[in-house]
């Protein structure tokens, strides 16, 4: 932290909050308000004079209210910069009864109550979105006691308590008397793994902190029992098994089960934990003198508005989505924007240290352009064609689309640095204006009437998209699994180019049923370009219906990367459609849509 | 409380009730044999 407040070419905004982000890769404009914190940062030492004669009292979050502080306060002792800040709501220097104590105090006049918030406005080529995450809170698992006894506690004040900087300064006892202890617990998975209660997902790093701890305890308290209960300890990293080996060798008892009760004796403030221990297959009671809650990893509140900021995705966990988990696993769908630490995902900090690296690693070889290649499927505008009703900058996910305005007849103009080349733009076209490079109209219309030349009536045609569905029929093949050799499939960058055109024709070419394809909601990397995919699909169900046609022949799946089985599947149900599909229908759908397309 | 609709399931012809939001696209697949081919059934 130190390094980095120091180091000349870092420029570091505490207290500061992003507001605005506009531009593309290479050209971003962004909006920082620096909030005021009525100390100058600049000349104070912090010397601390001040905060004696504060006579404002709070709980101190970093101390997780287990000690106070003073409305002039220093964040976190590691904070950077080291100077004081005011928290000006509690402040009683500017509200009517004025204070102003601590600006007395000051011998070299740091404290300005005038200070307002000012905004920054920085040019930057890349953006790393590195802001973590959020801790669990266990109050709804009413059954663990949380709110109900104090002796029971979450990891994170465990870690206060424990530490020589903390509220105790470091010498370990219980909340509620002080006193040193000879039970602990530790229960896992709390609020993780579970599908009603809490999150879904395992947060990756609760099993080896507990082992951590249990082995911090042993060196510096021998004397105290130790005991664990888990679902399944999971301690998958390099060196990990040893730490859990080496804990369990030092006496720490793992017991499998999750309790299921958690009571408190009134008299000796004792926790007494129901659990069945499915090992040993029996119901234990412990009794205990605390309890710790490992309380798992949340995406961050204001994750939505930072999605919004940058035109993120987020998987259905609401942690940000990567561009590709293997292939690019620090890019972000938005290009430029990268992503280091728990704000992709719940990880140690070995790994978050590791993805900055790479994060940092894949800013520098952007800024280390003059120039930047993109790949070679943008729209191009017809503006022959182009009537400037705006509907492509409407539908771009990426905002890439400028400048249209259909009052003043201004035609639309494409920034292509900001474009990922989903196509939904060149699909949402009423009057066909725009096409896009490699995946264009004439292209797709000679694939279609390539694999429909002959006998289109046994064809099924398949639109899927490159990242999910197609690689979805990839893995299908690579897995063996059988389906029927009717499937023809069309590639497009998403599904999201899959225009009512191509659809249309697929059909005036005699195709009894066409699929389209894509990435599930959540796993979109065009943001949202699937969205209007669906709408589209659900546009063209109506069409079809008052053209007489049946709208079943027109099917959508949603099929990640990972499902084969169901890429195999649908092809095997889509094949029992096409064979109702007679001819008299292909003919009539020919003939009706040929009249109107 | 959400607004509700009814939907048909284009694959295998089963009917149900879902909740609907016009301006926020969900993605949705049928309880009865998985297929997202889901329309909303409109009243005529
Ligand atoms: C109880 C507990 C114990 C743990 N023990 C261990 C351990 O022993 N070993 C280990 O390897 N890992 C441990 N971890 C995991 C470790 O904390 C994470 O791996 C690490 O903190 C991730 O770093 P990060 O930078 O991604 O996120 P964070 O550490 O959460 O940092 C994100 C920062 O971004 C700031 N921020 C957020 N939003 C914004 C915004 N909009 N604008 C500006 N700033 C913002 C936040 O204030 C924060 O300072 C533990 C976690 C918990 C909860
Ligand atoms: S890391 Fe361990 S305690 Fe945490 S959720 Fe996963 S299995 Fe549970
Ligand atoms: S959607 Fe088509 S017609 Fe409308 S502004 Fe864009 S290019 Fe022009
Ligand atoms: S191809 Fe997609 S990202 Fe590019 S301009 Fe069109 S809608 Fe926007
Ligand atoms: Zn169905």
């Amino acid at each position: 932290m130190m390094d980095v407040g120091r180091h000349p070419r870092i420029k570091l905004l505490a207290y500061s909050e992003v507001e605005e982000v506009s531009g593309y890769v290479g050209n971003f404009k962004v909006k920082v308000r620096k909030k005021a914190r009525y100390v100058d940062e600049e000349e104070c030492t912090a010397c601390g004079d001040c905060v004696e004669v504060c006579p404002v009292i709070r709980p101190d979050e970093y101390q997780m209210g287990l000690s106070s502080r003073r409305a002039i306060y220093i964040p976190f002792p590691q904070g950077v910069p080291s100077s004081y800040i005011i928290n000006i709501e509690e402040c009683l220097g500017v509200q009517p009864i004025a204070c102003g104590k601590c600006a007395e105090k000051c011998d070299k006049g740091c404290i300005d109550f005038d200070m307002k918030d000012q905004i920054v406005e920085l040019e930057v080529g890349t953006i790393i979105v590195a802001v973590g995450m959020e801790v669990y809170d266990p109050t709804p698992l009413d059954e663990y006691g949380y709110t109900r006894f104090e002796n029971v506690i979450t990891t994170l004040e465990f870690e206060r308590l424990i530490d020589s900087g903390g509220p105790l300064e470091g010498h370990f006892a219980r909340p509620t008397d002080g006193k040193m202890l000879k039970r602990i617990g530790f229960i896992q998975c709390v609020g993780s793994r579970a599908e009603r209660r809490g999150n879904p997902y395992c947060s990756n790093i609760c099993c080896m902190n507990t082992v951590k701890d249990s082995l911090l305890l042993r060196d510096h308290y021998p004397e105290i029992d130790i005991t664990v209960f888990y679902l399944d300890m999971r301690a998958f990293g390099k060196g990990f098994e040893d730490l859990y080996k080496r804990s369990k060798d030092a006496g720490v008892r793992y017991v499998r089960g999750l309790p299921g009760e958690v009571k408190e004796d009134p008299q000796t403030r004792n926790l007494l934990v129901t659990v069945e221990n499915t090992t040993a297959c029996r119901l234990e009671e412990h009794e205990l003198d605390m309890l710790v809650l490992s309380v798992g990893l949340e995406p961050r509140e204001d994750s939505k508005t930072i999605q919004q900021l940058l035109s993120l995705s987020r998987t259905t966990d609401g942690f940000f989505l990567e561009s590709h988990p293997k292939l690019k696993p620090v890019d972000t769908s938005t290009r430029g924007v990268f992503l280091a630490g728990c704000a992709e995902g719940p990880k140690d900090i070995k790994e978050s240290v590791t993805q900055a690296s790479a994060a940092a690693a894949r800013a520098q070889i952007i800024l280390n352009q003059d120039k930047i290649p993109i790949e070679a499927i943008t729209p191009i505008i017809d503006y022959d064609l182009c009537n400037f009703c705006g509907r492509c900058a409407r539908v771009c996910p990426y905002g890439a689309i400028v400048d249209v305005d259909p009052k003043r007849k201004v035609p639309p103009r494409v920034i292509e640095a900001a474009c990922a080349g989903c196509g939904t733009c060149s699909a949402e076209c009423p009057v066909g204006a725009i096409t896009q490079r490699h995946f264009g109209d004439e292209q797709i219309f000679a694939q279609l009437e390539a694999m429909l030349g002959e006998r289109p009536e046994e064809k099924i045609v398949v639109f899927a998209c490159h990242w999910c569905s197609y690689a979805g029929g990839d893995m299908a093949g690579v897995s063996r699994l059988q389906y029927p050799p009717s499937a023809r499939v069309i590639r497009t960058m998403c599904s999201g180019r899959t225009g009512e055109r191509f659809i249309l024709r697929a059909f005036t070419l005699g195709a009894p049923i066409v699929l389209v394809s894509g990435c599930h909601f959540a796993d979109c990397h065009y943001i949202n370009a699937n969205r209007w995919t669906q709408r589209r699909v659900e546009r063209l169900w109506d069409r079809l219906e008052r053209a007489s046609i049946r709208p079943e022949r027109l099917q959508l799946e949603w099929i990640s990367a990972a499902e084969g089985q169901k890429f195999a599947r649908t092809m095997r149900e889509l094949e029992e459609m096409r064979k109702k599909v007679t001819p008299e229908e292909i003919e009539y759908t020919k003939q009706v849509l040929a009249e109107k397309v | 409380m959400a607004e509700e609709a009814k939907f048909r399931c284009l694959r295998c012809g089963h009917e149900f009730i879902a909740p609907y939001d016009k301006d926020n696209p969900q993605e949705r697949s049928c309880p009865k044999c998985k297929s997202n081919s889901v329309r909303r059934a409109r009243e005529r």
